[in-house]
C-alpha cells in the first residue's frame, strides 16, 4: 500500500507533462487536469482509510532506507489534508474552467494555466507527504514558483506590482527556510524529519531554541502570522478569483502544516508555546482590525484569512492533544470556507463588475443564487452555529479552558471578539452589497462606511455578464462541501481528534519511518521529557 | 421532538417554492407545522405535568461532548406551547397581513418558519451547545427578518444592530458555557442545573451566560436594539420581539435559576438590571406616539419585569415568573397584531392621527382592550393573576429583610404603575375619538379572518385568567424545583384581602394618576436623559472600532515592499537574536579558511555584492551579481565539487543571457529609489542579518551531535547507485525525488516567463502574426534557401540568417556558430551520459545544449531559432517531465519503491560493454526539461521581445 504514497505527487506531475505535450488542445488538457485531481482525491481517500486503520504509511523513495533516501510519510494528519486539498483544488479548477481562465494560451510557446495549476497541486501534495526537511523545502518551492506564475496571470500592471511583493517576500522566506535547513543539518547531520527529531533531543537547549525560532520565522511568513503577514493582503486579492481562492484556502495552510510538524515532531518540547500563543493573539487581533477597515471584499477576506490563522496557531501553541485536534479541525474548516468565500467573491465580481462595497448594491434582487452562495459561507466563517466555523471555535475554546493558563483564558475573550468582528465585517458586506438597492449606491453616506479604507479599484468595472453555469456549479459544490463539514462533524472531528493524538509526541511518526521501537529506544537512552502517544 | 425539528427544517426549505407558486395561502400551510408541534406538546402533558420528562438524545461530536439531546420538562413544555402556539397564529395572520404582491414574500415565509423551528429547538435543547446553536440561529433569522424591507436603510441598520448586539452576548455566553461544561465535565443542561459545579470560574461563567441572556432579552444596557428592530414587519415584531425570541434570555435565566440563583451576584445583577430596564422602558413608552414603538418600549419594560421575577430565584417567584411569562406572551402578541391591523386599516400608527377607531372597529377594540387589561393587571385576566403572585412573592422576599427583595418590590411596583399608565395611553390613543382629528376611512376592506389570531390569543388570556388553578398545575412543577421556603403559593383570582391585593389596587389607582402626570410631563418637554439611551453608546463603540481598525491598518499596511521586508527581517533579528545572545554552545576551534584563494574569492564576492547594491545601471547590477555567482562556482571548485562548479558556471551564464535579453527593453538606469525605509537603516538591517546568519552557522556546526548522513553517501552511491559520481547519483537516484520536484519548478518558471511575455495574446487585440503563419513563413524561407535554383540565398552560413537586417548581421559569428553548433550538441549528450561516473549530468548537459541554441539565436535571430529547434518548447518540457516522473512511477508497477533504479550490462560487440543505469533515463528527463526551458526563454525573452520591439518601431515610423 506504500506505493500509493508517491502517486499523489506523480499523478499530477505526469498529468502536467501531459498537459504540456497536448498544449494546443485545451479540452484534452481540461480532461487530464480534472482527471488527475480526481485521481488524487480517490487516492487520498483510500489512504485516509488505510492510515486510520493500520497506522501511518511510510516509504523511502528509490528503495534507499531512511535516513539516506527521501522518506515520504502519510499519517492521519497528512491524509486528511491531502484529501481536503484535493477537493478544494478540484472545486477551484472547475470554477476556473468555467471562467475560461486558460483562454488565450494558444499563442504562447508553452501552455500555461493547466500545467502550472497541476504543478502547484503537486507541490502542495508533496509538502504534505514529505518526511524529509529538504524535500519539504522542495515541496514549498514547487508550489511557490507555480504560484508566482498564477498570481501574475494576465500581467496587468497591478498584478505585476502585487506579484513582485509576493515573490520577493516568498523568496525571503524560502531563503530563511533553506538557511534553517543548513543550520539544522549542521547541528544534527541529517535532514530526515524523524531522525532530526531524535537527534534534536541531544542538541543543547539554548541552540535548539535558536534553530526552532529560525524555522518558525520561515514558516511564519508562509503561514502569514503577525508580524510576518503584511505582504498577504497586498498580493493575494489582485490575482484572478480562482487563483486567490486556492492561495487563500491552501497555501497559508501548508505553512500552518509545517508549523505543526515543527512543533510536534522536530521540536516537541513546549519551550516556545507561550511565545507562539502571544503571536497567535496578535495575529487574530491585527488581522481582524484590517478586515474591518476594508472596503473591498477580496481584500477584506484576505485579512480575515490572516486573522483566522491565529486560531490555528493558537490551537497548536496550546501544546495539548485537544488543542492539536481543534487546530486540525479548524484548518480543514478554514481551507474549505475561505476558498468558497473567494469563489463567491469571484461570482460577485463577475456579476457586479466590482468587489468594492462602495460600488455594489442590489445583489440580493439581481442575483439571489450568489446571495445564498455568499451568505452560507459568510455565516460559517463568522462562526455562527451549526456551521463548522462554530465547531472549530468551540473546540479551540474547549481546549483552552482545559489547558487553563491565563493566556488561554485571554484567548477565549479575544477569540470571541474576533469572531464578532468577523461577523461585523461580513454582515456589513451583506447589508451594503446585497440588501442595499442599486439605486442607493451613488453618494451613499453612512457611519459604517465612513472610515473604510478605499483600496485602489481592481480593474475597470465591467458590464454585468451572464455567469457561466460551471462557475456557479463549482461554487455551489464548495458550499455543499462546507456544509458537509457540519453534517459530518461527528466522524470528522473524531478523525481530527485521532490525528491530534497521533502527533502528540513524535513517537508514532518516528517509529513509522525508522522502524518500530526506535523512539522508545531513544527515549530510554536520552532522558526525554515528552511522552509518546500510542 | 427531533423529528419535528427536521420537519421544520425541510418545510422551511419547501415553503420557498411553495410561496412562490401559490402566494399567501402558503402561510396557512406553514402554520400547520407549529400547530402540529403544539398538538404534540399538548399530548405530552400527562408525562410532563406528572413531573416526568420526555428525552431524545443522539451523539454529535463525542470528543467535545456535544450531543443532540432534547428534553421536555415543565419549563420546556410551557415555552414550547407559547412558541408553537403563537407561531402558528402569527403565520396564519401573515396570510392576511401581506399584500399579494409583497416583495420577497417567499423568502420571508421560509425564514419565519425556520425561525419558529429554531425557537422550538432552543426551548427543548438539553445540551448547552445545542442550545447555543438554536440561540444563534434565532439571532440570524431575526437579522434577516428585521432587514426584510431591504430597501429601507433603517431596516438594514436595525438588523445589523440586533445581530451585533445579540451575537456579542451570544459569544460571551458561549465562553461561559465552555467554562461551565469543562468545569462540570458535562454539557448536559439538566445535569448542569441538577449538580452545579462550584468555584470562582463558575461565577465568571454564569455571569458570561447572563450577559448573553441580558443582551438577547434586550435588557439595559442593551435595550436599544429592540425598539429599532420594530423596522421589521409587524408579525415579526409580534412573534420574535414580543412572544418568542426576546423571551429566550428570560427562559435561560429561568432554566439556570434552580441551580445557580444562590451564587454571589446572580440576584443582585438580575434584579438591578431588570428594575432599571423596567423603569426606562415604561418611562419611554409613555412618550411614544407611534403605537408600535409604544409597545416596543413596553416590551422592553416587561422583559425587565420578567427578569426581576424569574431571577429572584425563590419557589414562589418562579411560579409567578412563569405565569407572567405566559400572560405576557399572550397579551403582548395580541396587541402587536392589533396594531398591525390598525396600521393596515388606517395607514398610520401615530396615535395623534387616529380617531374613532373604537366605534368603527368594535371587535378589534374589544380584543385589544381585553389584552390591555391583562397587561395592566386587571382581574379576571391572567395578567392580574400573575401580578398578584409576583407581588406576593416579592413581599415575602422583602419581608425576610433582603435588600434585593426591597429593590425588586419597589422597582416592580413603580414599573407596574407606569405600565398601567402606558396601557391606558395605548388604548386611548388607538381607539378613542379625539377632538379635531378626522376619523379616516379604512384603506383596506378588513376580512374577518384577519382577526382570528389576535382574538384567539386575547381570549386565551381571559380563559386562563378564569382558570388560574389550571395554570398553576402547569407551572408548579417548575416552581417546585426550588427549595420550598414557606407554605407554597398557588395561583388564584382571590386570595382574600392580602397585602398583594392592596398593592394591586394601589398600582391601578396611581397608574391612572401617572397617565395624567405623564401628559403634563410630555407637554413640559422633559425627557429621560439620552445617556440612558445606549443607542448612542452603540454607535460610539462601532465608530471607535472602525477608527481603531483604520488606524492599525494604516500603520501596518503601508503597501511598501521595503517596509514589509524590513519588518520581517527585524522580526527575525529580534526573535532569533535574543536566544542567540543567550546561546552558550560555541565552537572550540575556528578555521578561518582552508586555502588562501578562498579568501581572495570571498573578498571578490563581497565587493561585487556590495557594488551591486549601489549600482546605478541595470546592466552593471546584473553583471556584478553574476560575479558573485561565478565566485561561488570558484568556491565549489576549491572545495572539491567540480559538478557543482560546472553547473553553477553554466547557470550564471544562462542567467546573464536571459537578463541581457530582458534588459534590451528596459531603461538603462535603475529608477529613482523611493523606499519607505531609510538607506542607512536598510544597510544596518542587511549587515545585522548577515552577521546573525554567520553566527548561527558557527553555533550550529559547533553543536553537531552525530555523524552526518552524507558520510555514507559515496559508499551508497557506488554500491547501490552504481555510479562513481556521488553528486550525480544523489541528484538522479538517492535524492531523485527532490530533483523531480525541482524539474517541475523549472517548468513552472518556464510557463511563468511565457505567461508574462505573451501577455498580449490574452488581452490586447493588435493584429499579429499567428503562430501558424510564423511557422509557415519560416518554412517558406527554408524552402527558398534549400532551392538550388535560388541564387539569392546561396552562400548563407546560417539558414535563416538572411532574415536579419543587414546591420544586425555578423558573418563572423554566423560562421563560428555554424561550425561549433553540432559539436556542442554532441558535447551536451556526452555530458549527459558520462554524468553518472564523471562530472556532468543531465542538468549540465541540458544547459550546454541550451547554450548552443542561444548561440544560434544570437547569430541568426528568431527565425534562425525556429530553424534550429523546430520543436515546441512545451512538448520538450512535457517530455522531460514524462521521462523523469515516469522513471519514478514505473518501478511501482514492479512492486518496487518509486524511483528504484536498476542497471543492465550490454555487450555491444566491437564497441565494448556498456553499463546502462536506469537513472540515466531520469537524467535524460532533466536534460530535456533544461533544453525546453532554454528554448522557452529564448522564444519569450528573445523572439517575442524582438517582435515587440519591431512592432514598437513600426508604430513609431507610422505615427
Amino acid at each position: 500500500m506504500n506505493a500509493l504514497v508517491p502517486l499523489v505527487v506523480l499523478v499530477p506531475l505526469l498529468s502536467a507533462a501531459g498537459a504540456l505535450v497536448f498544449g494546443r488542445r485545451p479540452r484534452l488538457q481540461q480532461l487530464i487536469t480534472v482527471g488527475a485531481l480526481g485521481a488524487v482525491l480517490v487516492l487520498s481517500a483510500v489512504m485516509l482509510g488505510i492510515v486510520d486503520n493500520d497506522g501511518p504509511l511510510a516509504m523511502s523513495v528509490g528503495g534507499w532506507t531512511a535516513p539516506f533516501g527521501i522518506a515520504l510519510v502519510v499519517d492521519r494528519l497528512s491524509a486528511l489534508l491531502l484529501m481536503v486539498s484535493a477537493i478544494v483544488l478540484l472545486g477551484v479548477l472547475l470554477f476556473s474552467v468555467g471562467q475560461g481562465l486558460a483562454d488565450g494560451d494558444e499563442e504562447t510557446p508553452v501552455s500555461i494555466y493547466y500545467p502550472t495549476y497541476l504543478v502547484l497541486s503537486a507541490g502542495v501534495f508533496n509538502a504534505f507527504i514529505a518526511g524529509d526537511l529538504f524535500n519539504l523545502y522542495v515541496g514549498f518551492e514547487i508550489l511557490l514558483v507555480a504560484s508566482y506564475v498564477l498570481i501574475t496571470l494576465g500581467g496587468t500592471e497591478q498584478r505585476i506590482r502585487a506579484g513582485i511583493t509576493y515573490i520577493v517576500v516568498s523568496l525571503l522566506s524560502s531563503l530563511l527556510f533553506l538557511a534553517s535547513i543548513a543550520m539544522i543539518y549542521g547541528a544534527t547531520g541529517t535532514v530526515n524529519l524523524a531522525q532530526i527529531s531524535l537527534r534534536m533531543q541531544e542538541v543543547p537547549e539554548d541552540l535548539r531554541i535558536v534553530l526552532h525560532v529560525m524555522l518558525l520565522v520561515a514558516f511564519g511568513i508562509k503561514a502569514a502570522v503577525f508580524p510576518l503577514a503584511f505582504w498577504l493582503p497586498d498580493s493575494y486579492p489582485t490575482a484572478p478569483a480562482p487563483v486567490t481562492a486556492v492561495f487563500a484556502g491552501l497555501l497559508t495552510k501548508v505553512g500552518v502544516y509545517a508549523i505543526i510538524r515543527t512543533e510536534t515532531l522536530l521540536f516537541p518540547l513546549p519551550e516556545l508555546n507561550t511565545a507562539l500563543m502571544v503571536v497567535a493573539l496578535f495575529t487574530l487581533v491585527v488581522g481582524i482590525l484590517g478586515a474591518v477597515a476594508q472596503v473591498d471584499i477580496k481584500r477584506m477576506l484576505s485579512f480575515t484569512l490572516i486573522s483566522h490563522i491565529g486560531y490555528m496557531v493558537l490551537g497548536v501553541a496550546l501544546g495539548t492533544a485537544a488543542g492539536m485536534s481543534a487546530a486540525i479541525f479548524y484548518i480543514v474548516h478554514h481551507i474549505v470556507v475561505q476558498t468558497t468565500l473567494f469563489l463567491s467573491a469571484g461570482l460577485i465580481e463577475r456579476h457586479g463588475g466590482s468587489t468594492s462595497i462602495n460600488r455594489l448594491g442590489g445583489l440580493l434582487k439581481s442575483a439571489p443564487v450568489i446571495a445564498v452562495l455568499f451568505f452560507v459561507p459568510m455565516l460559517n466563517l463568522g462562526g455562527i452555529p451549526p456551521f463548522s466555523g462554530f465547531i472549530g471555535k468551540l473546540a479551540l475554546f474547549d481546549a483552552s479552558a482545559r489547558e487553563g493558563s491565563a493566556l488561554a483564558y485571554v484567548f477565549m475573550g479575544v477569540g470571541a471578539a474576533v469572531s464578532l468582528l468577523t461577523l461585523y465585517a461580513l454582515a456589513r458586506v451583506w447589508n451594503l452589497a446585497f440588501w442595499r438597492r442599486s439605486e442607493e449606491v451613488e453618494d451613499y453616506d453612512s457611519t459604517i462606511t465612513a472610515l473604510l479604507r478605499s483600496a485602489p479599484e481592481m480593474g475597470s468595472p465591467r458590464e454585468q455578464r451572464r455567469i457561466p453555469r460551471l462557475m456557479t456549479v463549482a461554487t455551489t459544490s464548495m458550499v455543499a462541501v462546507s456544509v458537509a463539514l457540519t453534517v459530518l462533524a461527528g466522524p470528522l472531528y473524531a478523525f481530527a481528534d485521532r490525528a491530534g493524538q497521533n502527533i502528540t509526541g513524535p513517537g508514532t511518526y518516528i517509529d513509522s519511518v525508522l522502524g518500530p521501537g526506535t523512539s522508545a529506544e531513544a527515549d530510554a537512552s536520552v532522558d526525554s521529557v515528552n511522552g509518546s502517544a500510542p | 421532538m427531533l423529528v419535528i425539528l427536521a420537519v421544520f427544517a425541510v418545510a422551511s426549505l419547501v415553503l420557498y417554492p411553495l410561496t412562490r407558486s401559490i402566494g399567501r395561502p402558503a402561510f396557512a400551510v406553514a402554520a400547520l407545522i407549529p400547530a402540529a408541534a403544539f398538538v404534540y406538546t399538548i399530548a405530552q402533558a400527562p408525562t410532563v405535568l406528572a413531573g416526568g420528562s420526555v428525552r431524545e438524545q443522539y451523539l454529535w461530536i463525542a470528543e467535545l461532548g456535544m450531543q443532540v439531546s432534547t428534553r421536555l420538562d415543565v419549563l420546556a413544555w410551557v415555552m414550547s406551547l407559547v412558541v408553537t402556539g403563537v407561531g402558528a397564529l402569527v403565520l396564519l395572520y401573515c396570510m392576511r397581513y401581506f399584500d399579494a404582491d409583497e416583495e420577497g414574500l417567499p423568502r420571508f415565509a421560509s425564514i419565519l418558519l425556520a425561525f419558529a423551528g429554531s425557537m422550538y429547538g432552543l426551548v427543548i435543547a438539553d445540551d448547552v451547545y445545542l442550545l447555543f446553536v438554536f440561540w444563534e440561529a434565532t439571532t440570524v433569522f431575526s437579522y434577516l427578518l428585521i432587514g426584510h424591507y431591504t430597501g429601507r436603510r433603517a431596516s438594514r441598520g436595525a438588523a445589523l444592530q440586533a445581530l451585533l448586539v445579540t451575537t456579542f452576548g451570544g459569544l460571551a455566553m458561549l465562553v461561559g458555557f465552555v467554562l461551565l461544561a469543562v468545569t462540570a465535565g458535562t454539557t448536559q443542561l439538566s445535569a448542569l442545573v441538577a449538580n452545579p459545579p462550584e468555584g470562582a470560574i463558575v461565577i465568571v461563567a454564569i455571569m458570561l451566560v447572563l450577559l448573553g441572556a441580558v443582551s438577547k432579552s434586550a435588557l439595559f444596557p442593551f435595550h436599544f436594539w429592540l425598539p429599532a428592530a420594530m423596522a421589521a414587519p409587524t408579525p415579526v415584531s409580534a412573534y420574535l420581539h414580543a412572544a418568542a425570541m426576546v423571551k429566550a434570555g428570560v427562559y435561560l435565566i429561568a432554566r439556570l435559576a434552580p441551580g445557580y440563583a444562590d451564587i454571589p451576584g446572580w440576584r443582585e445583577v438580575l434584579v438591578l438590571f431588570g428594575v432599571i430596564t423596567m423603569l426606562i422602558g415604561a418611562g419611554r413608552a409613555l412618550r411614544q406616539y407611534d403605537l408600535k414603538l409604544l409597545l416596543a418600549f413596553g416590551t422592553v419594560s416587561q422583559l425587565g419585569f420578567l427578569t426581576v421575577v424569574v431571577g429572584a430565584g425563590s419557589r414562589d417567584a418562579a411560579l409567578a415568573g412563569l405565569a407572567l411569562l405566559i400572560a405576557h406572551a399572550l397579551y403582548k402578541s395580541t396587541l402587536f397584531l392589533v396594531v398591525g391591523i390598525i396600521d393596515h386599516r388606517a395607514g398610520t400608527r401615530d396615535l395623534r392621527k387616529l380617531s374613532g377607531l373604537g366605534r368603527d372597529a368594535p371587535a378589534l377594540a374589544v380584543i385589544a382592550i381585553v389584552a390591555a387589561a391583562s397587561m395592566a393587571g386587571l382581574p379576571p385576566l391572567i395578567g392580574f393573576v400573575a401580578k398578584e403572585a409576583v407581588f406576593d412573592s416579592l413581599l415575602a422576599m422583602a419581608g425576610e429583610g433582603s435588600t434585593v427583595g426591597w429593590v425588586a418590590l419597589a422597582g416592580v411596583a413603580v414599573g407596574s404603575i407606569l405600565t398601567v399608565a402606558y396601557t391606558a395611553r395605548l388604548i386611548w390613543g388607538a381607539f378613542s375619538r379625539k377632538p379635531g382629528v378626522e376619523s379616516a376611512p379604512p384603506l383596506h376592506r378588513q376580512r374577518v379572518d384577519f382577526l382570528i389570531a389576535p382574538a384567539v390569543l386575547s381570549a386565551a388570556g381571559l380563559v386562563l385568567g378564569l382558570l388560574p388553578n389550571v395554570v398553576d398545575s402547569w407551572v408548579a412543577g417548575y416552581a417546585d424545583s426550588f427549595p420550598p421556603a414557606r407554605e407554597p403559593y398557588h395561583l388564584a383570582l382571590w386570595h382574600g384581602l392580602t397585602p398583594a391585593l392592596g398593592l394591586s389596587v394601589l398600582v391601578l389607582v396611581l397608574g391612572a394618576g401617572a397617565l395624567l402626570v405623564s401628559g403634563w410631563v410630555n407637554r413640559s418637554g422633559w425627557h429621560v436623559p439620552e445617556a440612558l439611551g445606549s443607542n448612542e453608546m452603540y454607535w460610539r463603540i462601532l465608530r471607535g472600532v472602525d477608527r481603531g481598525a483604520a488606524r492599525v491598518t494604516v500603520t501596518t499596511q503601508r503597501g511598501s515592499l521595503p517596509f514589509y521586508l524590513s519588518v520581517i527581517l527585524i522580526a527575525l533579528l529580534a526573535f532569533v537574536g535574543v536566544p542567540l545572545v543567550l546561546n552558550r554552545t560555541w565552537p572550540d576551534t575556528f578555521t578561518f579558511m582552508s586555502h588562501p584563494v578562498e579568501g581572495a574569492v570571498a573578498i571578490l564576492v563581497i565587493i561585487a555584492a556590495l557594488a551591486a547594491t549601489t549600482a546605478q545601471k541595470r546592466f552593471q547590477a546584473v553583471v556584478l551579481v553574476g560575479v558573485s555567482g561565478y565566485g561561488m562556482a570558484a568556491l565549489f571548485a576549491l572545495l572539491g565539487a567540480p559538478d557543482l562548479a560546472l553547473t553553477q558556471v553554466l547557470v550564471e551564464t544562462v542567467t546573464l543571457i536571459a537578463f541581457v535579453l530582458v534588459l534590451r527593453r528596459l531603461p538603462a538606469r535603475l529608477g529613482e529609489r523611493h523606499g519607505s525605509v531609510h538607506r542607512l537603516a536598510r544597510a544596518g538591517i542587511g549587515v545585522a542579518v548577515g552577521l546573525l546568519m554567520g553566527t548561527i552557522a558557527l553555533a550550529a556546526l559547533a553543536a553537531r551531535v552525530d555523524a552526518p548522513i552524507s558520510d555514507e553517501m559515496p559508499r551508497l552511491a557506488y554500491e547501490g547507485g552504481h555510479g562513481q559520481n556521488v553528486v550525480n547519483v544523489m541528484l538522479v537516484d538517492l535524492r531523485g525525488w527532490d530533483t523531480m520536484g525541482e524539474l517541475s519548478v523549472v517548468i513552472a518558471a518556464a510557463t511563468g516567463v511565457a505567461s508574462l511575455i505573451f501577455v498580449s495574446g490574452r488581452r490586447d487585440y493588435l493584429p499579429r502574426l499567428s503562430r501558424r503563419d510564423a511557422q509557415e513563413r519560416v518554412r517558406e524561407t527554408l524552402r527558398r534557401v534549400a532551392d538550388p535554383n535560388d541564387a539569392t540565398e546561396r552562400g548563407s552560413w546560417l539558414l535563416a540568417g538572411r532574415t536579419l537586417a543587414a546591420r544586425n548581421r555578423s558573418i563572423m559569428l554566423e560562421v563560428v556558430v555554424r561550425l561549433v553548433f553540432h559539436a556542442i550538441i554532441l558535447l551536451s549528450i556526452f555530458l549527459l551520459l558520462a554524468g553518472h561516473n564523471a562530472p556532468g549530468g543531465g542538468f549540465a548537459g541540458g544547459l550546454v545544449a541550451g547554450l548552443a541554441l542561444v548561440s544560434r539565436y544570437l547569430a541568426g535571430g528568431r527565425h534562425e531559432l525556429g530553424a534550429a529547434a523546430p520543436l515546441d518548447a512545451g512538448k520538450l518540457l512535457g517530455a522531460g517531465l514524462l521521462f523523469a516522473a515516469g522513471t519514478a512511477a514505473v518501478p511501482l508497477l514492479f512492486g518496487a519503491d518509486a524511483l528504484t533504479s536498476t542497471w543492465f550490462e550490454l555487450d555491444l560487440g566491437w564497441f565494448g560493454e556498456i553499463v546502462f543505469v536506469t537513472s540515466t533515463l531520469f537524467d535524460s528527463g532533466v536534460y530535456l526539461v533544461v533544453v525546453g526551458l532554454t528554448l522557452d526563454v529564448l522564444r519569450s525573452l528573445g523572439a517575442e521581445v524582438d517582435r515587440h520591439q519591431e512592432d514598437a518601431e513600426q508604430t513609431e515610423v507610422r505615427s
